[in-house]
């Protein structure tokens, strides 16, 4: 049999003969199932909140009677931002961001009502997610069962036995790592399959081929990061004279990797590119507005251009003798300027959080655990960029729904204006069902994997520079 | 006692030599290096934070005069309409303390700048953030001592009394000493002074680089930080006292800090989310626009009833119900959507009382939350600071309603109206410390009942070692 096989066989075994470790992976291993039971509750019920009032927001849309199509461009949508069914097994930035937004003509609104915004603060402190467990917990265990794996043999004086016989340190290291790797893997083998299988149960075995693959690359994604933890805890122990120092060492890597250095790249992401706040942001806006034409000003040179085209080319001279309702053109031309202004600057807003964030994607290369995790919230959908998409989707949908009311009112409204005791202009109430609902649609696992790449490639870069690490330690380590 | 306590401390030889024993130790300047280091950090960032804040809010009541009067250039004649389009600011001011722990001030709009139509459409409006900066959270010192510094006591203190068993050396030690408890005691006196003294450069390089005033508030904060590191101490001080090896209590402890500091919260908190919904907050949006808006739909007269029960005062102004249109309607439309939405809101506002109820008392069981609480609400940084600011909101804007609604039910312009009274305001939060004391008071019968056991496990076992 092999000598790398027999020493894993050997390392698992052991581990297992120690009852602190059998009581540690027991306890992961239930939390995992709380995880993933909590989990798909919290979705479930999320989701079904948000759904009934997507409906909601529906009926009321449709039942509205006959009336001037702009009030209904102001009575505008309520658009609510719903989860993607692999949110349930990481929760990424879903508690953070916004739930509902409020889709009307002239005015881009916030999304609002995030779950943080609820929490008094102990958010802080994390969320129980089946990615929180696999992320932060399953490493410490395989840190835990892994710091003494070379260091015990140098210090009972074994590891000079073991390399007599004729093992050689390659060998040793690949078969202590793979011993570590297998435990870890027994512990997270058996969860996957039950997290698979409750998924699917709960979806009532309707699973799409999109969330599937995205599950499949998270369970590869996450068997590479235990591989990497696993190797990194071997490494350490070959590199400690003690037990004791191997595991202090590990323990600091752990703190720093999980707890500090993600807040502090953050910190320093936020303030290097630093955000504008939201009245300099409608500032800026404004600004632009009036330099390019306000349509709420009544000498505004813009718009004093655009009538004059149009008279112009319709040979009439008064706009009253158009054969369309002007005041709906001058909106759409308004909606027009103003959505394509705020596009550029919500653009340049991403693009400076993007910018923020680019500093832990970097720091991915630096840190495994801040690869998976980016990883991890991009595969469930739970990630800034699918959340910017959302917004993107909603801008676009709001777009359509104020210029789509703007041409109902330029086709049907009359150029005369009634008299101001005349009863309102309307058109029939058979028109908004013409407005289609607001349905978000997930991005695909392609476009994850594209916007993924440079954390993808850190994962893999970790996972060789691992490898390596373990095949050509021998060079370096002393036995004694 | 602690005058005879300092003179035992000087005059005893054999504490200044494991002074120098423990400083002889590399980890311990490292230890003691990286808690300097991050609460420089942490001060530097969390000031730098508020710093940003306060400079948005110093410009808020330049950019709102800005606009108003480009609102008055263009619509002179219609106030109704300036005041469709003219937006007021509040900001909720920063307490200096509040760089110390930036609690919950990057999640919860610090400046709302709102109109007078309905408030409920406009309250629950967020700043522009970044959710992952809001996901990983801040670095602010309050981090630092709420993560950190329980770690380093750890690391200081696991081995107290195993390492010299492991060495061999603790038959000695005790041979040569009567009492084996105190040179215990001893040693952790020393891990005790060496980590206050590191918190106390920090506090002082706080009061200093903030600008704090040490007053009863500064004493507050370091009582409730103070206890937070004690119970620490008197944790380690149990694992050890339960005469273990060095790395069982390693791996203990540890395990101790990612369960009270990582898991439990994390449970808690997804348990408070299932727990308390709060389905309210849409419920309030959807009520507000559908009160609002439903009311172009029905007769007049269905608003203006409605209106005049709310604001009997506005009565004595005619109503032009013959107008098919008029400000006086749209405003008071504006308002049913308030009205109909109140009572959802109330029962959302309820809600987070609820959560915030439960989660200060399940916060009982973890000191770690515990502190991160306190230490919010002492820098007003916390969602009751948010609420109060909400309510200050409401407030404000009741009353630019009330100014500016009679000038515009008469048909006045905006001549009418002396704009230069109108502020932007600010919000300054009084801070209350009701709940504190009783974590404090908690947090000291946890630490106690750990030392006590500690100290029964050491006199049962010390003889046999």
């Amino acid at each position: 049999m092999n000598p790398i096989l027999i020493i894993a066989a050997r390392t698992w075994k052991n581990a297992f003969q120690n009852r602190a470790t059998l009581a540690l992976t027991l306890i992961l291993g239930l939390a995992l199932c709380l995880a993933t039971y909590i989990g798909w509750q919290n979705f479930s019920a999320q989701n079904a909140q948000r759904l009934k009032y997507k409906e909601i927001v529906r009926e009321q849309w449709l039942a509205k009677p006959d009336k001037h199509p702009h009030r209904m461009a102001h009575y505008g949508y309520l658009a609510f931002r719903n989860k993607h069914e692999l949110s349930f097994f990481d929760f990424g930035i879903e508690s953070f961001a916004g739930v509902s937004i409020f889709l009307e003509a002239h005015k881009q609104n916030t999304v609002n009502f995030s779950e943080a915004g609820f929490s008094n603060g102990m958010l802080r402190f994390g969320e129980m997610s089946v990615a929180m467990v696999l992320q932060l917990l399953v490493p410490l265990l395989i840190f835990f069962m892994g710091y003494s794996s070379i260091s015990a043999e140098r210090e009972t004086g074994t590891l000079k036995i073991l390399l007599c016989q004729g093992i050689s340190w390659r060998q040793l290291m690949a078969g202590k790592t793979l011993g570590i790797i297998a435990l870890s893997f027994s512990l997270f083998i058996p969860v996957i399959l039950l997290t698979i299988v409750l998924w699917a149960a709960l979806s009532n075995w309707q699973v799409s081929a999109d969330a599937t693959l995205r599950l499949l690359l998270l369970i590869l994604g996450y068997a590479m990061y235990f591989v990497i933890c696993s190797g990194i805890a071997v490494l350490v122990s070959a590199f400690h004279q003690t037990s004791k120092a191997a595991l202090t060492t590990l323990l600091v890597l752990w703190v720093f990797f999980m707890i500090v250095m993600p807040r502090i790249t953050q910190a320093v992401g936020a303030s290097v590119y630093p955000a504008p706040s939201k009245i300099e942001f409608g500032a800026a806006i404004e600004s632009d507005l009036q330099k390019q034409g306000d349509s709420h000003n009544p000498d505004d040179p813009h718009y004093a251009k655009f009538k004059a085209d149009i008279l112009k080319k319709y040979k009439v001279d008064d706009v009253k003798k158009l054969p369309f309702n002007y005041g709906g053109t001058v909106m759409a031309e308004g909606e027009r300027i103003s959505a394509e202004i705020y596009n550029r600057h919500q653009k340049e807003l991403i693009g400076t959080f993007g910018k923020q964030n680019s500093f832990a994607v970097a720091a991915s290369y630096f840190n495994p655990f801040l690869a998976i995790k980016n990883l991890s919230m991009a595969l469930t959908a739970a990630d800034f960029k699918t959340y910017t998409d959302f917004q993107d989707q909603a801008e676009a949908y709001r777009y359509e729904l104020a210029q789509h009311m703007n041409q109902l009112q330029i086709d049907h409204i009359s150029n005369e204006k009634p008299g101001e005791k005349d009863k309102p202009l309307s058109i029939s109430r058979s028109n908004w069902a013409s407005q289609p609902d607001f349905n978000y649609q997930f991005k695909t696992i392609g476009w994850v994997i594209d916007q993924q790449l440079m954390t993808i490639l850190s994962l893999l870069c970790w996972f060789i520079l691992v490898i390596t690490g373990i095949a050509v330690s021998s060079k370096w380590v002393k036995t004694l | 006692m602690g005058k005879n306590l300092i003179d035992y401390i000087m005059n005893n030889s054999t504490y200044q030599l494991e002074f120098k024993i423990f400083f002889r130790n590399k980890a311990v300047w490292s230890g003691i290096l990286i808690l300097l280091i991050s609460g420089f950090a942490g001060l530097y960032f969390g000031k730098t934070f508020i710093e940003k804040q306060e400079a948005v809010i110093g410009k808020a009541n330049a950019l709102q005069q800005e606009k108003t009067q480009h609102n008055i250039d263009l619509h002179s004649e219609d106030l109704g309409l300036l005041l469709f389009y003219n937006k007021f600011s509040i900001a909720n001011m920063p307490s200096p303390w509040a760089a110390f722990a930036n609690g919950q001030r990057d999640i919860n709009p610090y400046l709302m700048s709102v109109s007078i139509l309905g408030l409920e459409g406009q309250m629950y409006d967020t700043d522009l953030n970044n959710p992952t900066t809001l996901l990983l959270g801040n670095m602010d010192l309050a981090f630092v001592i709420i993560f950190l510094f329980p770690l380093v006591i750890i690391a200081f203190s696991y081995n107290i009394v195993s390492a010299e068993q492991e060495s061999g050396i603790w038959g000695l030690v005790k041979s040569q000493s009567g009492l084996p408890l105190s040179i215990i005691l001893r040693k952790f006196s020393i891990r005790l002074i060496t980590v206050f003294a590191t918190l106390l450069i920090l506090m002082a390089a706080a009061v200093v680089y903030l600008q704090l005033a040490v007053d009863r508030h500064f004493m507050m904060v370091l009582m409730v930080v103070s206890f937070y590191l004690l119970f620490w101490f008197a944790l380690s001080f149990w694992v050890v006292s339960r005469n273990k090896s060095s790395s069982f209590n390693a791996v203990s402890l540890i395990a101790c800090w990612v369960v009270l500091n990582i898991i439990g919260p994390a449970v808690l908190n997804v348990w408070l989310t299932k727990k308390y919904p709060i389905p309210e907050a849409m419920e309030t949006v959807i009520h507000q626009r559908e009160g609002n808006h439903e009311k172009w739909d029905k007769e007049k007269h269905v608003t203006m009833d409605k209106f005049f029960e709310h604001y009997p005062q506005f009565k004595k102004y005619p109503f032009p119900s013959e107008l098919t249109f008029s400000w006086y309607w749209y405003y008071a439309m504006q308002q049913m959507g308030d009205d109909e939405a109140a009572e959802s809101a109330g029962h959302m506002m309820k809600k987070l009382e609820e959560r915030q109820g439960f989660s200060s008392i399940s916060a009982l069981l973890f000191p770690g939350i515990q502190t991160q609480l306190g230490l919010n609400e002492l820098a007003g940084s916390d969602l009751q600071s948010h609420l109060n600011f909400l309510k200050a909101l409401k407030a404000y804007h009741e009353k630019l309603r009330l100014s500016f609604y009679p000038v515009i039910f008469t048909n006045g312009t905006a001549k009418d109206i002396d704009w230069k009274k109108i502020k932007a305001e600010h919000h300054v939060n009084a801070v209350e410390s009701g709940k504190v004391v009783l974590n404090l008071f908690v947090v000291a019968i946890f630490s106690l009942l750990l030392a006590m056991a500690g100290f029964y496990n050491f006199r049962k076992k010390l003889h046999t070692f």
